[in-house]
């Protein structure tokens, strides 16, 4: 149904695609590879009438098309799930879904009823878990999604574009993307998903598409290639997908917290890292996992508890006071906590510890200069200059400069909230191998994650948090099923299996 | 880049034009006129600009300029200028730091904080004085604003001081360098260990000291305290940093680009006087000045 061929599309002086080619069929999930900056996003902005293409022969349906607008390709049956979502918070599901399209007897108004009718049919049909007169900045992310997918199932769309749909879900919300998928795929629409995750593009595609610089540089059926073969066309390289490190022996205790309790989110917190230890921090969405890093890093306040850093009883009622004494937090979203993303990278890099380039208030931009080049350098960040805003830079490598920022300050206590996601397997490797470097020169590291998989990579020791609590102290060679029945089972189960383990 | 420059190109198209179209432009009593008529503003856009860096606004400094400059008046009349310059930018600091704690502490909107104080501060100057004006201050004082130094006006070199004292704590200190971190993401800030109750409060506090100073500038040129002075220069400060390239947004502005939009609104305002202009019309295109500064500053940032 629709046939891309040699696209190309520059942005100034850089060339996002040079020749991109992608045929998808009705009937079948397209799975749209490739690292960030490969040209994903601009193949599927053109595809989805938000951007023009430059040159290329683009064909729908047996006739070439050239969308001006994201209206028109809805219009000829184009839609896209957006990860971001962009709904009207304060509607319903149902005035959602009709949004711009209200059915109604004409001159603006709306027959609610009939409106209504209509969207609890569709969610019908299709099992989603939601109510038609639902607030939709009530429902959590997957079910924003499924209210974008209602959306374009009721604009008539027969091919739907996936742009990472599960980088925020959890696995239960992300088994339920993955089943709309298939059924999306066996009312014979055409699918394009786009996706980093290695385990969940076996779950849902029929063939793949691999993009590197802007080409397309294999497309096939999924089951003729193995995924050794799937990073080295993405990556150009040899390069393994899975990390090895080697764990040191742990050195005193630098994080100690006891009995933390911040109601309703967190109950009766006990754990403790040692230098040179790195803890994985598991659980699904909404257990509490980065809501503990919060509240370690004194954004959210606590109701009980002890915090100790290297044996110091700690009081944080700001970030301020977890810095001083050397216990940071890379947030989990970068572009609204983690940098100023419309400001140089040097800014963003000496912001944490000014007082080190700067005396009596004053700045010594050499020092400044100097110190960004530094850790510009440590950390290998790819930039244009250090003058570059940090917003341009790919994904990794904003990551890189979110982390860079607390080594000037000699921080010893790392919370690192889902360091990976978002962000390519090149990048991905070389942030883990920052974090294992940290934990080689003695500091203390609680690394959250929603992979499993890079836990089990990762972890020395693996917490399982459920409910704001933590549910199971695992070592860090447990089984993935192991860490997921403890993550994702009811309280009662959960206790059998801790009294037989 | 060239767009970037609109500003200035534009201040000097109509420099241009202006020494064209009228033969008393280009002489040095006007363009004394047009350095005296816009240093109260300036003064008061320096400080805006770099309350509008950090992401704040402020509303009320019409009513600090009034307030400042009143009491600074009663203070020259009860004992000395120097003491009343003191009170003046006393008074001023003081507002503006009211108008940063507030705003800090209770987490309230800088638009509905200044919006409150704004009045508050201009019903303050109206009780105190009773509503009527201030006469009676030293004639030596006159020479802050009317005088001249080194054959310029004074206060051009009191408006130089003041730019290159904001230039510098915006590109050399920690408090400019925070200011363009809280305006840019006041969440990244935070997380950033970044003092950020502290420094936007220091940020408005300066404001109002730039503000308070503005108001003795005004006391000067009218040789009165005037309660009532000041009315809607909060919006033709806030012009000024944006056709200078600030961004009500945050996280961007400039000195020069400042002085560059404040300049631009006293040419057309003295122009339009010199070529003899509809009064009414000036307001007219100082508004479409301002909407077609920063519809051409987002084209800008778009096409990127």
């Amino acid at each position: 149904m629709l046939q891309l061929q040699n696209i190309q599309k520059r942005f100034g002086g850089v060339a996002a695609l040079r020749g991109a080619n992608l045929s998808v069929n009705a009937g079948e999930v397209h799975l749209l590879m490739g690292e960030n900056g490969a040209g994903k996003s601009t193949l599927m902005k053109i595809v989805a009438g938000m951007l023009p293409r430059d040159s290329g022969e683009f064909l729908w349906r047996g006739g070439s098309v050239h969308f001006r607008n994201p209206g028109e390709a809805a219009a000829q049956g184009i839609a896209m799930v957006h990860q971001e979502s962009l709904l009207a918070p304060h509607l319903t599901v149902a005035e959602n879904i009709f949004l711009g399209r209200e059915p109604g007897p004409g001159f603006g108004l709306v027959h609610r009823g009939r409106m209504r009718e209509r969207a609890a049919h569709i969610i019908e049909e299709h099992r989603f878990p939601l109510q038609a007169d639902w607030r939709v900045d009530k429902l959590s992310p997957a079910g924003r999604q499924m209210v974008e997918i209602c959306r374009a199932i009721q604009q008539g769309s027969s091919l739907l574009i996936f742009d990472e749909p599960t980088s925020s879900l959890s696995p239960v919300e992300s088994e339920e993307v993955f089943r709309i998928v298939r059924s999306l795929r066996a009312r014979n629409m055409g699918v394009i998903y786009i996706t980093h995750r290695m385990d969940e593009m076996r779950a849902v595609g029929d063939r793949i598409t691999i993009l590197r610089d802007g080409e397309a540089v294999h497309s096939g059926p999924l089951s003729d290639i193995s995924t050794d073969d799937l990073i080295h066309h993405m990556v150009g390289r040899e390069l393994s997908a899975v990390y090895t490190r080697t764990p040191i022996p742990p050195g005193e205790e630098l994080l100690a917290v006891e009995h933390l309790a911040r109601e309703p989110v967190l109950h009766d917190i006990s754990f403790s890292v040692r230098a040179g230890e790195i803890v994985g921090l598991a659980g699904l969405i909404g257990a509490g996992r980065s809501e503990l890093c919060r509240a370690l890093f004194g954004i959210d306040p606590v109701d009980r508890g002890t915090i100790r850093a290297g044996g110091q009883l700690l009081r944080v009622r700001s970030p301020r006071d977890a810095i001083r004494v050397g216990m940071v937090l890379i947030p989990e979203d970068r572009q609204r906590t983690g940098l100023a993303t419309d400001l140089p990278v040097r800014h963003n890099l000496t912001i944490s510890a000014l007082n080190v380039v700067s005396r009596f208030g004053f700045l010594n931009h050499a020092a400044d200069r100097a110190a960004a080049a530094e850790l510009t350098a440590r950390l290998r960040i790819r930039s244009e200059s250090p003058e570059q805003k940090a917003g341009r830079l790919s994904g990794g490598n904003q990551q890189k400069v979110a982390i860079a920022k607390w080594l000037l300050a000699r921080s010893r206590i790392f919370l690192f909230d889902e360091p990976a996601r978002g962000i390519d397997v090149a990048a991905k490797l070389e942030v883990f191998q920052t974090i294992e470097e940290l934990a080689r020169g003695g500091a203390a590291i609680l690394m959250v994650s929603s992979e499993i998989g890079e836990l089990i990579q990762m972890a020395d020791r693996i917490l399982v948090m459920r409910h704001g609590q933590i549910a199971a102290e695992l070592p860090g060679n447990t089984s993935p099923e192991t860490i997921m029945r403890y993550a994702a089972v009811k309280s009662s189960m959960a206790a059998a299996g801790e009294r037989a383990g | 880049m060239i767009q970037r420059l609109l500003p200035f190109f534009t201040l000097i198209a109509l420099f241009v034009i202006l020494s064209v179209a009228s033969p008393s432009f280009l002489t040095g009593t006007n363009l004394s006129s047009v350095v005296r008529q816009t240093a109260v503003i300036n003064i008061m856009a320096l400080g805006m600009t770099v309350v509008i860096i950090a992401g704040g606004i402020d509303l009320s400094v019409g009513s600090i300029l009034a307030l400042a400059g009143l009491l600074g008046a009663m203070a020259m009349v009860q004992g000395s200028i120097v003491l009343g310059v003191i009170i003046g930018l006393a008074i001023g600091a003081a507002c503006g730091l009211a108008n940063g704690v507030m705003t800090t502490a209770l987490r309230i909107n800088p638009f509905i904080v200044t919006l409150g104080t704004m009045g508050i501060y201009r019903g303050l100057a109206l009780i105190v004085s009773k509503g009527l004006p201030v006469h009676e201050i030293p004639p030596a004082f006159s020479y802050l604003a009317e005088g001249n130094l080194l054959g310029v006006p004074f206060v051009l070199w009191v408006l130089l001081v003041c730019a290159f004292a904001v230039h510098m704590i915006l590109e050399h200190t920690r408090l400019g360098r925070y200011a363009f971190s809280i305006g840019s993401n006041p969440a990244a800030a935070l997380y950033s260990g970044v003092p950020v109750a502290f420094h936007t409060s220091a940020v408005y506090a300066l404001a109002g000291l730039l503000t308070g100073l503005a108001g003795m500038i005004e006391a000067s040129r009218l040789m009165t305290g005037q309660p009532t002075s000041g009315q809607g220069y909060e919006l033709t400060a806030i012009a000024a940093v944006v056709i200078g390239g600030g961004s009500l947004r945050g996280g961007e502005g400039s000195v020069l680009g400042t002085l560059v939009g404040a300049f631009i609104m006293g040419l057309l305002a003295n122009g339009s006087d010199l070529l003899g202009t509809n009064p009414y019309w000036q307001q007219v295109i100082i508004g479409a000045v301002i909407i077609l500064a920063v519809a051409f500053d987002e084209l800008r940032k778009r096409r990127k």
